[in-house]
């Protein structure tokens, strides 16, 4: 068999991909209860889920946590106004600090001018809004907005296949 | 919450055994049983705090694309608007947020010309004119697993 190239995705990658983008069975061997739902052996069905990882599709295996009742009770997606010569070294340096989890760049619109997105959790609204001050003081940037959660209409994890 | 319990959360998120018996190696990791991994697990998920144990993707290697989209919607219209929204099984994450822009999701697809039409569709049918669309041009980060 040709060695399959990094981007290809073949049928039996989706149908392993269709198993664990939900919730792992909890039995004592969750893998062979997967694997016999497509038809193949626990160790095939291992050895895609760590294929697809060194591939780099698969980004993280584990759990995902309720952040509220584990203890993280305020989350805020800060905004920033960068200039756009200055987007690259600070996106760097926001991703930096520990409490940020994800940082883009991203398009701004006509009435939205943000381009960078830093994602910060603390245990309270104060501590997030110091978090950004801190940050803002780091990097200079002193337009932004703080976006907090007030609501979660919907969290779920993408059915692919 | 017990000691027991931060120890597996934090061993769970971001190292889960991928192996034949991944509760047992769970368990040999903090001197456990297997049953007793499997039960504290179902307990931690029965409570809320493990929402899901599975695998997280880079859509873009899965011919995917994702995006964040914001919308300001008046407050009497944000009910209708959450649920034509969330009716979109690529919309995953969908919040209210403390500004103008109050509502804001993230939409994933095979093709942004996919989601450009949802948008669309999405404005019509509520009539809120203000949808933008903010596809990440760069990612400088992406962490998610916490220290409990």
């Amino acid at each position: 068999m040709a060695k399959r190239t990094s981007s290809v995705i073949d049928k039996l990658d989706k149908e392993v991909i269709s198993r664990i983008q939900g919730d792992l069975p909890l039995v004592p061997r969750p893998y062979a209860a997967m694997a016999e739902k497509i038809g193949i052996t626990e160790g095939e069905f291992i050895k895609r889920i760590k294929d697809l990882r060194r591939r780099g599709a698969l980004r993280r295996f584990g759990a995902t946590l309720r952040h509220q009742e584990a203890g993280f009770s305020s989350n805020a997606m800060v905004a920033w106004v960068v200039p756009d010569d200055r987007v690259e070294g600070i996106g760097k340096i926001l991703a930096r600090f520990k409490e940020v989890t994800h940082c883009y760049q991203r398009r701004p619109q006509k009435d939205w001018r943000y381009n960078v997105y830093s994602m910060i959790h603390g245990s309270n609204h104060e501590q997030c809004y110091e978090i950004a001050e801190r940050m803002s003081r780091f990097t200079g940037i002193d337009e932004y907005v703080l976006l907090f959660s007030k609501r979660e209409f919907k969290k779920t994890s993408m059915e692919y296949f | 919450m017990h000691d027991t319990d931060k120890n597996i959360l934090n061993e769970i998120q971001s190292d889960f055994p991928i192996t034949p018996r991944p509760f047992q190696e769970l368990g040999r990791r903090l001197n456990l049983s297997e049953n007793e991994v499997i039960e504290a697990i179902r307990r931690l998920r029965d409570e809320g705090i493990i929402r899901r144990i599975g695998g997280n993707f880079h859509s873009n290697k899965l011919n995917f694309i994702s995006t964040l989209c914001t919308a300001k919607v008046p407050e009497e219209k944000i009910d209708d608007f959450v649920e034509v929204v969330n009716s979109y099984p690529g919309v995953t994450h969908n919040y209210l947020r403390n500004n103008d822009y109050n509502i804001w999701f993230t939409f994933i697809a095979k093709d942004m010309g996919y989601i450009e039409r949802a948008l669309k569709e999405i404005s019509e049918v509520t009539g809120v004119p203000e949808i933008r669309n903010l596809p990440a041009v760069r990612t400088f980060k992406i962490k998610v697993d916490f220290e409990v």
